[in-house]
């Protein structure tokens, strides 16, 4: 039942996140390069997302359960490297940035690369640790 | 570490799907377990030992 609603509450957020995305885009007139970077990276997040809600929703459907301790590991293990992410890239977005763009990043956009970032590096390790045994 | 789950799985004629429905975990730990990638928690081993109706030490040989 809690793996249901977990499933059924994901597929909502997923949706939900899909729609704000879309309609970012409609409303944005140009695209610039820096937001092509950030852009990609929120497609990947979904796509990850929806990937990980049908992959439980399958093993649901054939009476398996949607989550087991090799997994609840993989997730502490990419919680451990999303989190590693976060801290890097708090500093490094705006490092990043004065050495390429020879400007600070304001603090909105630090927060937005640091929520992507360590998202993103959070799916892939996840994605990896499950796929890879111990 | 190497197992003995898919012999003992033959034996029983039991499909990894099976095994994994006995259980409770994905049939991928079992793939995983089977190939000797995954050292499982004491539970889990004993979970996967009972199911197959032998012991941990039968199943799991551990390599020094």
């Amino acid at each position: 039942m809690k793996d249901k609603m977990t499933a059924i509450v994901g597929a909502g957020i997923a949706l939900m996140a899909i729609f704000t995305f879309a309609f970012y885009l409609l409303a944005k007139e140009t695209i610039e390069l820096i937001d092509i970077a950030s852009i990609s990276i929120v497609i990947i997040l979904i796509t990850t997302s929806i990937y990980l809600i049908w992959d439980r929703v399958k093993n649901l459907k054939a009476g398996l359960p949607a989550q087991d301790e090799r997994l609840k590991i993989a997730g502490y293990k990419a919680g451990y490297y999303g989190f590693i992410a976060a801290i890097w890239s708090s500093v490094g977005s705006n490092m990043g940035s004065i050495i390429l763009f020879d400007q600070e990043l304001r603090g909105g956009l630090v927060t937005a690369a640091v929520v992507l970032i360590s998202g993103i590096v959070f799916m892939v390790t996840y994605i990896y640790f499950s796929r890879k045994g111990n | 570490m190497k197992t003995r789950i898919k012999e003992f799985r033959a034996r029983y004629d039991l499909t990894q799907e099976d095994l994994a429905r006995k259980i409770g975990v994905r049939r991928e730990t079992i793939v995983f377990l089977e190939k000797g990638k995954y050292n499982p928690s004491l539970k889990l081993a004993y979970d996967v030992a009972k199911a197959l109706k032998t012991t941990i030490d039968e199943l799991f040989i551990f390599d020094d």
